[in-house]
């Protein structure tokens, strides 16, 4: 029973995490609709520039943020800018090999760069344990969860009320159609691209105290994140929290309860089982939206 | 046009002369990993053999030739297949060294051997590289069997004793990375435990690229098990000590396979005060009895003086050891030819405790060297020292991991 609810308390932990990572990659593959395979190797710019700004400016992670945050958006921005938005004519299989591209480039220019030690920040009050009752968490994977309700909330906020949030919603719902109403759609797939990279900047931030970073740590992410996102039914935001969740406590309860080299195993299987009975993902807009 | 000719000319009768000055010289291949991911490691294996071959040169060369060594930069097992053939058919070596990574290795000893050239190995620890029958494949350094029995050896002979306890009465976990690195050691793991009449209690494969090892920490913690055996990369290294002190799990013994284990990024990122006291089996690092391992001193002098920094790691002494050994062998050979070289190496015989690394050399038939085993250290102050075998230790091994 113990090690039960300590499964469960680490796989809402680890759920969280995945929610912060997802949840940028619901914008740009659920809305912007660029299956971004570069994904993972923004969470390693920005754990590297995150590093960067602790080891030599001393500043805490947490403060780190904030920089990473707008760093991140501004690369997200311009990838869109400079090398999606002219491929947009194009078939689809050009912009994945782009993504694909852009990746192997990134992973590269940090072994080049960095090479391939691994660079760790040391924080330690992220790294505190709180015990309760016999469980222990991380103070870190508390932030994270904390900053997953938020960012979730928030987004959610964001996309309800405010202008720019409809129009981004209008251009996922259909395109043409948003554009005739006098959407920029352009400008609303940058921004799009922008704030889901941003929200991979603040993952890193809150990752970097948890895991050294290393040229290729964006490929230990990145396919469980594509999982959660197609699992929460594409644009939905709320969906990808839900899917991060269970992921997390899958990965979490499997690799004890079954083999932890099976977990990935287990994973697949409950997602094919999900996409089987409700092919659109668990907070899917029915048929034809996925 | 004319200029062209001329030039083509010119550059014609450059080659020519250089090619006659060639027939002079020993040409040798070294084919490393000099770019790419494994660039680090790889380039310090080649310094171990680049200062073999100056000494020898500056001694007077190969019985009075010149060597040269013709470098082949091998990222990947593609890359090393490509530089192997460029090297046997372009640059016409007499041998090829190599190679740090195995799956570079296993790839580059098959055009060797088709080109009918030897390939001595001075670094890959893969067994199948000496165990698919190529006649002209030897190596100096230990195999992954050789390490998992060490690791499973070291809980008899060095933890058990320390601890004061029967090693029979010690649980074993043993964890490892599911890639064929960590499947293939801790399978040889698990058979010497049987072997041995040790208690392995559980046996748990991971991915190198998990996020999360608490389901596996918790699984040992359950299973109360004493001492854990782990075959790991870095950064699954860094995790695992992470974790193990925040889920409170405290075992008596943690016993690595080299890899993530060794380096002090590791050790730096987990913190010194969490490393402390944990085991490692590897190849000699400088922190060995110089009685065991003559030689050590003096090379780590030389290392010093030719690059300004000390060894980064103990890639280069064992690389050097090797190439010492072939660079012998080629010397008292009657010719370069493979199956001369082959019957001078059937016959090196060099008891243990007698070269830079301490080991020995009597190679099998099968071209793989007998007298090796890796030697078990512990992080200790920040630093790895070895601890075991008592020739070769440099101070006493301590019981327990970590500060708690």
């Amino acid at each position: 029973m113990d090690v039960l609810v300590q499964l469960l308390l680490n796989g809402i932990l680890l759920g969280s995490m995945y929610a912060i990572i997802s949840v940028g990659l619901t914008l740009i593959f659920g809305i912007v609709r660029v299956v971004n395979f570069a994904h993972g190797e923004f969470l390693m710019v920005g754990m590297y520039a995150t590093y960067l700004l602790g080891a030599h400016l001393g500043l805490n992670p947490y403060v780190s943020a904030v920089p990473v945050i707008v760093l991140l958006f501004v690369l997200g921005a311009m990838v869109q800018r400079f090398i999606i938005q002219p491929l947009l004519g194009a078939d689809e299989h050009i912009q994945i090999f782009a993504t694909v591209g852009l990746s192997t480039a990134l992973i590269n220019l940090a072994l080049l760069v960095f090479g391939a030690d691994l660079y760790s920040l040391t924080v330690p009050s992220a790294r505190q344990a709180v015990s309760a009752g016999g469980y222990t968490m991380l103070v870190g994977q508390l932030v994270m969860l904390a900053c997953a309700i938020a960012l979730v909330g928030g987004l959610h906020f964001f996309m309800q009320t405010t202008a720019l949030g409809r129009a981004i919603r209008a251009t996922a719902q259909n395109r043409n159609a948003a554009l005739l109403m006098g959407v920029k759609v352009d400008r609303v797939y940058v921004i799009t691209f922008g704030l889901g990279a941003a929200c991979v900047g603040l993952a890193s931030a809150l990752v970097i105290p948890l895991y050294p970073v290393t040229p290729t740590i964006g490929t230990y992410f990145v396919l469980t994140a594509f999982v959660v996102v197609v699992l929460g039914g594409m644009r939905s935001i709320y969906g990808a929290f839900v899917g991060a969740m269970i992921i997390g406590i899958v990965d979490s309860l499997s690799g004890y309860y079954i083999a932890p080299d099976l977990k990935e195993v287990v994973y697949f299987a409950i997602f094919i089982l999900i996409l089987i009975f409700k092919p659109t993902g668990l907070f899917g807009f029915g048929r034809g939206t996925e | 046009m004319k200029v062209v000719i001329k030039a083509a000319l010119a550059a014609g009768l450059v080659l020519g002369a250089s090619q006659a000055f060639a027939q002079e010289a020993v040409r040798i291949g070294a084919l490393y990993p000099f770019s790419g991911g494994l660039a680090l490691l790889g380039d310090e294996s080649f310094r171990g053999l680049e200062i073999a071959v100056e000494e020898r040169n500056a001694a007077g060369g190969l019985n009075g030739k010149k060597i040269d060594l013709i470098k082949g930069d091998a990222v990947d097992p593609n890359q090393a297949v490509g530089e192997a053939r460029r090297l046997t058919s372009v640059d016409r070596v007499s041998v090829i060294f190599g190679t740090y990574s195995s799956s570079l290795a296993l790839a580059a000893t098959q055009v060797a051997q088709l080109a009918g050239i030897p390939y001595f190995e001075l670094g890959a620890i893969s067994d199948p590289i000496t165990e698919r029958g190529l006649k002209y494949v030897f190596r100096t350094n230990p195999t992954s069997k050789n390490f998992a029995n060490r690791m499973v050896d070291s809980v008899a002979e060095a933890v058990a004793p320390a601890l004061n306890v029967d090693p029979k009465s010690l649980k074993i976990g043993i964890i490892h990375e599911d890639s064929l690195y960590g499947q293939t050691v801790s399978s040889f793991q698990v058979a010497r435990a049987k072997e041995k009449g040790l208690n392995v209690v559980e046996t748990l494969p991971y991915s190198a690229k998990s996020v999360d090892l608490t389901p596996v920490i918790l699984r040992l913690k359950s299973a109360g098990v004493d001492v854990v055996l782990q075959t790991s990369y870095q950064n699954d290294t860094v995790l695992f000590f992470r974790q193990m002190k925040d889920q409170g799990f405290k075992p008596k013994a943690v016993i690595g396979a080299g890899g993530g284990y060794s380096t002090r990024d590791t050790a730096q990122a987990v913190g010194n005060e969490n490393i402390e006291g944990a085991l490692n089996v590897d190849f000699p690092q400088y922190r060995t009895n110089p009685q065991a391992a003559p030689g050590i001193d003096e090379f780590v002098k030389k290392y010093q003086a030719k690059y300004g920094i000390p060894p980064r790691s103990g890639h280069s002494l064992t690389n050097y050891m090797g190439a010492n050994v072939f660079l012998d062998a080629m010397a008292s050979s009657k010719d370069l030819k493979a199956e001369s070289i082959r019957e001078t190496l059937l016959k090196v015989d060099i008891p243990e405790g007698k070269t830079p690394t301490g080991w020995g050399v009597k190679f099998d038939e099968k071209g793989q060297n007998t007298r090796v085993s890796p030697f078990l250290m512990q992080w200790q102050g920040g630093e790895l020292v070895t601890v075991f075998p008592p020739e070769a230790a440099v101070t006493k091994m301590k019981a327990g991991v970590g500060t708690n």
